[in-house]
């Protein structure tokens, strides 16, 4: 129970402060004479919150741009104060064809990275507005790419289950913080990993997440990057829980030991396919319950695999070593209730076995740094046309969201 | 592996971090605003005579238009805090009867009156009129709470408000509010404390470290408690308890539908004080035996604690209605007729002001050409998804 934060003045100082200039300004007003008052009136109109949001966009200086995204632009920039300072500016065209004023994507992001602060969380420093009503968020600056670089890269980074344990380590640390705080991030895969200047990996965008604090409201079903997409949401689920961001984990899991991905289907049904073959055929004796899901999928008996042992996982996967595989098996676990949870995961053994994590200063850096950033950026765009099918979901949701 | 207390997890949020005040703090800010927004009105009433003046010859002034604005300007009667209070508090009446009225979840309704107080601080209805942010506040609401239904369907609604005008106030508010959209509230809290109290009079185990009653033990001491407040009847058994403790939850519940959300409670305290607040409100013997039972004893925050909820019950107590009498709406009126004459005339048209503002941010915007590229393809892709996510699934 929160009962102890009593509030005190310094929760509200900034508000404060800031009121007290406002207060000094308008007075100046008074005393001015006729023809300045006219644009000294224009500031005395302003009101506080435009002020703050000044004083903070004044505080940023954009440089060049780093890159596009769907909705959004990304610029490097750096504090005024200190040029050092880098961060990333990534500004969401508010007002082009989506009439309903800010969308849902830039909602999500906004309100989740206000409230999650933690290491492998992505940081929000600030948000403000330009005039022409573009909102801009002012992120930390992660130059050294995402998971999905290193892994594709087989030719220049060799790394092996010491790396893929801090990796994992990481990754679950955000996931296991965002689920403490009730919030389901519905869209983990590499490219969401973005790494910072010192190796640590950033869970980031949020624009799908939302909170599970109430768990008799349907939500929809279209999220998540199909190839990362657990069962239970290719069968339509409706009510689900943390345990589909686990799957995620686990499908990144994977894939960081094969390299390449794990679950790569190409249509929803293939999808399904894809896992019955990979980890069994779900049935009503494996996941109770499951027939009555809505886009249930009877799959025909003289098709059905069972549930695959460990031997199976140890064939693909035997690098994790024994007790990795464990992990790995309880996180792609068909029935939800049965997958662990992301508290469980980082209780795991797996953690306590040989070898130890790689400390993060010594985890492979994608090759290039800074320079190959643009044909990394350049390489994503065109990603989307490749069909991985995430706007596809993303863009889906809008429409299913009630 | 560490524990995250709520206590850890609600400093971190943006309503503690961002929206918490002291008594002192609300109030010194919102004379600020108040008087900001009464220059803003001058200045702005100033500058449009200004410009009449100059543009009429000398001449042609009359003696009686020279003085006339001038004192009209000495006599500008601008609102005062209590009275954009009043205001404002009914238009958070007013979202609440719209939230219902649409049938919209409560943590829909709760929040979007929570953004129109938090609009309202570093604001003033002199510069923009509740009225106007009211349906772009619901409508916030409703996309930040997962319950986003279409603007059309939206205004469809609503009488006499166009999309435009729930759309062009958006900027502003979101400014308002900091860009901030997560609202902690107490309903949460108080389902869950509801549950452990049944949970302690059916003799459940209900253990907290440091406490040293056996569930049974604490079953008893729940039928031994003083009857609540105009509830004279003693409880005898256990049954009697669970009855009293749900009279109790029902109330307590309208308690943080209405009063919760129509006072300074989510300024001032946080949210699971104020739930507990509005269980001492209703129950105060039974909120007490609750606190007791999680706080190992002695706790040397309870007698802090009881002194917070007992302040904070009090302002609960003095909300205003939910449901305004006649002179209330008299009053009100009264407040509106004068808001008529000291409104800030550089604001009022808000979906002018918005229109000229996406004009002017054309310059380092994405191009047409790439906007409309992007739509095609997301047209493309919807259409894609579509037969992706429709009839594929149903094939055999
Ligand atoms: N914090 C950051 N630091 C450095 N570069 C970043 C940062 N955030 C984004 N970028 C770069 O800017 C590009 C655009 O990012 P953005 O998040 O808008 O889109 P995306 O996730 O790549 O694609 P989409 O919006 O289609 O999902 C990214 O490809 C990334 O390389």
């Amino acid at each position: 129970m929160a009962f102890s934060p009593v509030i005190t003045h310094e929760a509200a100082s900034s508000i404060k402060v800031t009121a007290t200039k406002a207060k000094s300004l308008a007075v100046r007003t008074n005393s001015t004479s006729q023809n300045e008052a006219l644009s000294e009136a224009k500031s005395g109109g302003q009101e506080l919150a435009e002020r703050l949001n000044q004083e903070t966009k004044d505080k940023y200086v954009k440089d060049k741009k780093l890159g596009e995204g769907t909705y959004a632009i990304v610029y490097l920039g750096h504090l005024k104060a200190d040029p050092s300072s880098l961060v990333a500016i990534k500004k969401i065209k508010v007002n082009t064809e989506y009439r309903d004023g800010l969308s849902m994507d830039a909602i999500r992001e906004v309100k989740y990275l206000q409230e999650l602060s933690h290491p492998n969380i992505i940081a929000l420093h600030a948000v403000f507005s330009s005039k022409n009503q573009n909102l801009n968020l002012v992120l930390e600056f992660l130059p050294l790419g995402d998971l999905e670089i290193l892994i594709k890269d087989s030719e220049g980074i060799r790394y092996g289950t010491a790396e893929v344990k801090a990796w994992m380590g990481m990754l679950g640390r955000a996931v296991w913080f965002c689920h403490e705080n009730f919030v389901l991030h519905r869209d983990i895969k590499p490219n969401n990993l973005l790494i910072a200047a010192d190796g640590e990996v950033k869970l980031a965008d949020f624009g799908l997440a939302r909170s599970f604090a109430d768990p008799y409201r349907p939500m929809t079903s279209q999220v998540i990057t199909r190839w990362y997409r657990p069962p239970e949401l290719l069968f339509g689920a409706r009510y689900y829980s943390g345990a589909v961001d686990v799957w995620s984990m686990g499908t990144v899991f994977a894939e960081l030991i094969l390299r390449v991905p794990f679950l790569p289907g190409n249509t929803d049904l293939h999808q399904l396919e894809l896992i019955c073959n990979a980890i069994g055929t779900p049935t009503e004796e494996n996941w109770p319950g499951i027939s009555k899901l809505d886009g249930y999928v009877k799959f025909d008996k003289a098709i059905t695999v069972p549930i695959r042992g460990k031997d199976f996982y140890l064939s693909r996967f035997g690098t994790a070593g024994p007790v990795g595989v464990d992990l790995l098996m309880s996180m792609l676990a068909l029935d939800p209730r049965k997958r662990c949870t992301a508290r469980q995961m980082l209780e795991h053994k797996w953690w306590m076995t040989e070898p130890q994590p790689t400390a993060k200063e010594d985890l492979p850096k994608k090759s290039g740094g800074l320079e190959k950033m643009g044909d990394d950026l350049k390489r994503r765009g065109g990603e989307i046309e490749d069909g991985r099918g995430d706007k596809v979901a993303r863009k889906l949701n809008f429409g299913a969201a009630k | 592996m560490p524990v995250l207390t709520e206590d850890d997890i609600y400093r971190t949020s943006t309503q503690y971090r961002l929206w918490s005040f002291t008594r002192e703090s609300l109030s010194s800010l919102r004379s600020t605003t108040n008087q900001s927004a009464a220059e803003g009105v001058r200045a702005a009433l100033k500058s449009i005579h200004s410009q009449q003046t100059a543009g009429e010859s000398e001449g042609q002034r009359s003696h009686d238009e020279v003085t006339r604005p001038t004192n009209y300007l000495k006599e500008v009667d601008c609102l005062s805090v209590e009275e954009e209070l009043k205001l404002v508090g009914f238009y958070c009446v007013k979202t609440m009867q719209f939230a219902d009225f649409c049938e919209f979840p409560t943590n829909v309704k709760a929040t979007a009156v929570q953004y129109l107080k938090r609009f309202y601080l570093s604001n003033s209805p002199m510069t923009y009129h509740p009225k106007e942010m009211m349906p772009s506040a619901i409508f916030l609401a409703t996309k930040t709470e997962n319950h986003y239904t279409s603007l059309n369907s939206f205004v469809a609604k609503l009488q006499k408000i166009t999309a435009e005008d729930v759309i062009a106030p958006e900027f502003l508010l979101t400014q308002g509010l900091r860009f901030t959209f997560d609202v902690r509230h107490p309903h949460r809290g108080l389902e869950g404390g509801f549950m452990e109290l049944l949970a302690l009079a059916r003799g459940k185990e209900n253990s907290v470290p440091g406490n040293t009653r056996s569930p049974g033990q604490l079953q008893q001491a729940m039928m031994e408690l003083e009857p609540a407040k105009g509830g004279s009847k003693i409880t005898r058994s256990a049954e009697d308890v669970v009855r009293r403790i749900q009279t109790a939850h029902g109330k307590a519940k309208d308690v943080l539908k209405t009063a919760a959300l129509l006072t300074d409670a989510y300024f001032l305290y946080t949210s699971s004080q104020i739930w507990m607040s509005s269980l001492y409100l209703t129950d105060e013997p039974l909120a007490r035996f609750y606190i007791n039972s999680k706080l190992p004893s002695p706790s040397p925050i309870q007698p802090r604690l009881f002194i917070i909820l007992k302040s904070c019950a009090d302002l609960l107590r003095s909300s205003p209605s939910a449901d305004p009498g006649e002179a209330e709406m008299k009053e009100l009126m009264k407040i509106d007729k004068k808001l008529y004459k000291c409104r800030n005339p550089e604001k009022i048209d808000l979906v002018g002001i918005n229109k000229a503002q996406k004009r002017e941010g054309h310059e380092d915007g994405l191009d047409d050409k790439l906007i409309k590229k992007r739509k095609l393809e997301r047209q493309k892709s919807e259409k894609e998804a579509e037969d992706i996510f429709g009839p594929a699934l149903e094939i055999k």
